[in-house]
């Protein structure tokens, strides 16, 4: 039974990289009720914006792209990592602006729209990095592999999972302990009177969107060393994303969270002992889960089921 | 591609000129009365991905073709005409295949079809290339299918296969590295008939497959695989994963350093998937069918020509995706002349058992069109990570060839049943 | 904005005027589709889709479910016809009927666990399933060839007594597929103008209200689920007949959508007729645009973008409003009458 230890372990790294890749997704759908399906095109535009920051795409040639990449690696890649899911974050505002519309009608009318964005983001994506693959670097000190029982393990999926368990609390923090959530989670549910108690909710589904989006961001960031960067990378994001909302519960935080670290050591353990299943073992638990627990594992009524 | 682009004005008008009322009459009849036309301009459909999984390498293929193209123009055409192009995005979906291929030879007047790099796509061109009789070039489509059952009179194959590349590697393989062999499948067509022909070399030499993973299509994740083969501890593994999945795994490969700790045994790896990569991307042996750095004549002018022709492309240097889609129009293109036609059937008898010398091809060994398969049989060359070269392009270290013999999959000639000549509708482009 | 139960529900005959121009533009078209500059085997797929669309509107507009998995029941009928073809015997009828079985039969199952959700979730559940019928197409590639598609598929002569029609030439097949859609297409105007469509719409305007007042919901929201699941089958068998094979991409999520996107962008939630207008609208986008740019996608996206932002109500809307917006004309007191 010991050979089974490292698939465990895998696992559970595995689940926390698909929380980290849900988490604005859910953080949308649980607030706001709209299925952003463009979030697998923030994602994959979140990194190629830090990729470009880090290599400096745009300015390269200027006094100041030389000084930039005079810098060492480790700190173009913390700016990068800060500022790409930025500037993903003000391209999911931008989206929310064209998403205003649809308030009020049909949740159908959100998930076209965002549908119809993530084409459009995809393919600028397309036109302005071009279709080929791409290389995200790692600072050294995060990157390489280091051995626990004799097996060789990526020592940059463990920074990634710890930063995912970073990110996690962190949403979940905001959301329970600022007066900031607790506005954005009224919103959610009774946007008539957090109107009535004077809160902007204009502004409030402006920075929820942004958030989420921005979550979107780092989450590719953080994945690109893994998967590899290409235009197309969206999809591979949103069906995960989408299974685990479903398999947790919409608007359930924690039951993303519990989904996400199942479906991980789903894939994980099928994918030692029964590798041909590996991907499949999502939909089985998908069908599972469902069938029994019609609203996911911790999901509540949502307000867009009537 | 500013010649690929027609004014849809100026085809509605030559397009109505030339059917005038007969537009009910099928699909065939205005072709062929405008074949009657003096010095009308030969018309290649290109039907590359621009989108989609492939389109990366698809604007390779294009390029390719572009090139051969411009090169014949230059000289003033073939038989006379000029050879003019039509390009529409095929988006790496066969069901898109099929429809491009439909407006090409019905509404376009495409007389012959080019291109494609994924298998589905290639399939749904050729079958209704075969309905109309219009010849088909799979220029990079690396299947083994594609020359075995799922063979056509009018399509010809110009990659190397999977079980090409599995014969030129396996052999020498085991010896180097031992019996005990892990197979990496990817669970799909392409992925099991490559894994199949590894395992017929493997009982051939007196290998041992110890285990064989299947990798569902679409992972992105190989973490608990590569610690599978960890833990079997194989003396080599035969990994056959393609497209995106591919591109994945050899990330995750490159982070645990496992590269050069296992012995890997890889298939084709195409220049526009690795081109621009860090090297510990090309871990293991892996096989190409030409590379810009061979040491032959006639190479460095190549590379020459691609430069001048594409100075600002991201890929500086042409590789085999871009050498394939050359090789098939210039092929096509001496076929037609030495046909002295464009009638498909003798087009299809210059083309079949053609032989093309190695000088010419820039490879080490004589190559031919097999008769049989349509498959182009060539030079297969093993390949490894350059490592320590200065040069950004020059990432592969070329470990050695194979010749065609040697590498001839023998069970193609089998699964392939042509159509006869007879039941190929005639065409004339 | 004006939604489907806006527009008076007409009994009797289908024989109204657009119903006339749709079935005469059907007829003749492959007299003029070459001279408007498009070939023959678009039509086929316009009319195919247009079958598609139109089924899947009445799941989607009428009873106001939003399926986004619906490509997996066009895929399921293009495997069951190959299937038939393949396995049983080389026959026309019996691979349509097989196409449409295979899909109902799926529908139904689907439609069972489907029922009882309303809203976010259902959509949900559909792209769920859908991505289950998807992963399945894939990875039984013994069965359906997987990526590369079941292949071969032949097109059977069509055989009414004693005439044998060979389907391979794509005018003779355009005609047949062209027969089937009209058929169908006059068969759905019977069902959505019948107490039928008025139940459905009533479950798409209040739900809980449609239960009160008597009706078992759940039995009527399974049952639009799979008769619309069986005109994706026929459709889906048809189109196996057009590319004589079946692929799974069909079934991806991204194709999916796209049927949404053309139903909705056409005004498929506003009248009969919208998913007649999307799916043309796409198609010759798509193979114009396609034609021009290798960006066409993203120019088609951002127009779909806009629409659902100005005009959700799609071109059928667009042309209802301006219908209302002209003086009126001989008959003011004369309601618009389906569009």
């Amino acid at each position: 039974m010991t050979s089974l230890v490292p698939h465990v372990v895998n696992g559970l790294t595995l689940g926390l990289l698909f929380a980290l890749i849900a988490l604005g997704f859910t953080l949308i759908v649980g607030v706001m009720e709209v299925i952003n399906l463009a979030h697998g095109s923030l994602f994959t535009l979140g990194a190629y914006l830090a990729l470009s920051t880090i290599g400096a795409g745009w300015f390269s040639g200027t006094p100041f792209g030389i000084w930039w990449l005079d810098l060492p690696m480790a700190s173009r890649y913390f700016i990068g990592l800060a500022l790409g899911p930025v500037l993903a974050g003000a391209a999911g505002m931008l989206l929310e602006l064209c998403l205003r519309p649809t308030y009020g009608k049909a949740p159908l009318y959100g998930l076209l729209l965002t549908f119809g964005a993530a084409i459009v983001v995809e393919e600028a994506i397309r036109l302005i990095w071009g279709t080929g693959e791409q290389n995200m670097p790692v600072p050294q000190m995060i990157s390489g592999a280091f051995l626990m029982g004799g097996l060789i393990f990526s020592t940059y999926k463990f920074y990634a999972a710890g930063f995912a368990i970073v990110a996690i609390l962190m949403v979940w923090l905001f959301l329970e302990r600022t007066p900031y959530g607790a506005i954005i989670k009224a919103g959610a549910h009774d946007s008539e009177m957090v109107r009535a108690l004077g809160y902007d909710l204009a502004r409030l589904r402006l920075i929820v969107f942004g958030f989420g989006s921005a979550l979107a961001g780092i989450a590719g960031m953080v994945m690109a060393p893994i998967w590899g960067l290409r235009p197309h990378l969206g999809i591979d994001v949103v069906i995960p994303a989408f299974l685990i909302i479903v398999i947790g519960g919409v608007g359930s935080f924690w039951g993303a969270v519990a989904a996400a670290l199942l479906v991980g050591m789903a894939t994980g353990i099928t994918g030692a002992y029964a590798p041909a299943w590996s991907l499949m073992s999502m939909y089985i638990l998908l069908i599972a889960i469902v069938g029994f627990r019609a609203r996911g594992l911790l999901g509540r009524r949502s307000a867009l089921e009537n | 591609m500013a010649q690929s682009k027609i004014s849809r004005r100026r085809l509605l008008t030559t397009a109505a000129a030339a059917t005038g009322g007969m537009a009910f009459m099928g699909p065939w009849m205005h072709t062929r009365v405008y074949a009657q036309a003096t010095a009308k301009p030969i018309r290649i459909g290109i039907t590359s991905d621009a989108s989609g999984q492939y389109a990366n390498s698809g604007a390779e293929d294009r390029r390719g073709m572009m090139m051969a193209i411009a090169e014949a123009n230059a000289k003033g055409g073939v038989l006379g005409r000029k050879i003019e192009t039509f390009h529409l995005d095929t988006e790496t979906t066969p069901a898109t295949g099929s429809r491009v291929a439909e407006r090409m030879i019905t509404r376009e007047n495409c007389g012959f079809l080019v291109g494609a790099i994924h298998s589905g796509v290639a399939n749904a061109i050729s079958q209704v290339a075969q309905k109309y009789g219009v010849i088909y070039l799979n220029t990079n489509s690396s299947a083994p299918s594609e020359a075995g059952q799922n063979c056509h009179r009018v399509k010809f194959v110009f990659d190397a296969n999977g079980s090409n590349f599995a014969k030129a590697a396996v052999q020498a393989s085991i010896e180097k590295f031992g019996k005990k062999w892990v197979l990496l499948t990817n669970d799909y067509v392409w992925g099991h008939s490559t894994a199949a022909a590894t395992k017929a070399l493997l009982k051939q030499f007196g290998g041992e497959m110890i285990e064989e993973i299947l990798v569902p299509q679409g992972t992105r994740d190989f973490s608990s695989q590569l610690l599978k083969i960890q833990q079997l501890k194989p003396g080599a593994v035969a990994a056959a994963i393609g497209g995106d999945d591919q591109k994945a795994m050899r990330q995750q490969i490159a982070q645990l350093g496992m590269g050069d700790k296992t012995a890997w045994i890889n298939n084709q790896q195409d220049w526009p998937d690795v081109y621009g990569l860090p090297l510990d991307n090309l871990f293991g042996v892996f096989g190409t069918t030409w590379y810009y750095n061979l040491d032959l004549p006639g190479v460095a002018d190549f590379v020459k020509r691609y430069k001048t022709m594409f100075p600002d492309t991201a890929i500086k240097v042409p590789g085999n995706v871009f050498y394939n889609g050359y090789w098939a129009v210039r092929e096509l293109l001496g076929a037609i002349e030495r046909a002295g036609s464009t009638n498909n059937i003798k087009v299809i008898k210059a083309l079949e058992g053609h032989k093309m010398p190695a000088r010419d091809r820039m490879q080490h060994h004589d190559a031919w069109i097999d008769p049989v398969t349509h498959q182009v049989q060539q030079s297969i060359y093993l390949a490894t990570a350059n490592v320590g070269t200065k040069d950004p392009d020059d990432m592969f270290k070329i470990l050695g060839n194979t010749s065609p013999q040697e590498a001839l999959d023998p069970d193609a000639s089998g699964a392939c049943k042509l159509e006869s000549y007879e039941s190929t509708p005639t065409f004339d482009a | 904005m004006i939604t489907l139960s806006d527009i008076p529900a007409r009994g009797g005959t289908p024989f109204t005027l657009p119903m006339a121009l749709f079935v005469a533009i059907l007829a003749t078209a492959p007299f003029w589709l070459q001279w408007v500059g498009l070939y023959q085997y678009l039509g086929v797929e316009i009319a195919i889709w247009i079958l598609f669309a139109m089924g899947f509107n009445l799941l989607f507009g009428y009873t106001g479910l939003h399926s986004f998995g619906h490509g997996a029941y066009l895929g399921i009928g293009a495997y069951g016809f190959g299937l038939f073809q393949h396995g049983v015997a080389v026959s026309l009828w019996g691979g349509l009927l097989a196409a449409i079985l295979a899909a109902t039969v799926a529908g139904a199952i689907v439609g069972a666990f489907l029922s009882h959700r309303r809203g976010i979730y259902y959509a949900l559940l559909t792209i769920g399933f859908g991505q289950v019928f998807w992963f399945t197409a894939m990875k039984l590639h013994w069965l359906t060839g997987g990526e590369d598609g079941l292949l071969n598929i032949p097109r059977p002569d069509l055989v009414i007594g004693p005439w044998r029609v060979n389907l391979n030439d794509n005018a003779a097949f355009y005609w047949f597929v062209a027969g089937i859609t009209a058929v169908a297409v006059v068969l759905m105007w019977r069902v959505v103008n019948a107490p039928v469509g008025r139940i459905l719409q009533a479950i798409r305007q209040n739900e809980t209200r449609a239960r009160f007042v008597g009706y078992d919901v759940w039995r009527w929201k399974w049952l639009a689920f799979t008769v619309s699941a069986a005109f994706a089958g026929l459709a889906g068998g048809l189109f196996a007949m057009a590319q004589q094979s079946a692929y799974p991409d069909v079934m991806s999520l991204h194709q999916s959508g796209v049927i949404v996107m053309m139903v909705l962008v056409g005004g498929g939630l506003v009248s009969f007729w919208g998913p007649v207008l999307g799916v043309i609208l796409y198609f010759i986008a798509r193979d114009v645009l396609g034609g021009l740019t290798e960006a066409w996608l993203l120019w088609y996206g951002l127009i779909f973008v806009v629409m659902v932002m100005v005009r959700p109500e799609g071109l059928a809307g667009l042309i209802h409003t301006m219908a209302r917006r002209a003086p009126p004309a001989v008959a003011p007191a004369a309601k618009p009458e389906t569009v």
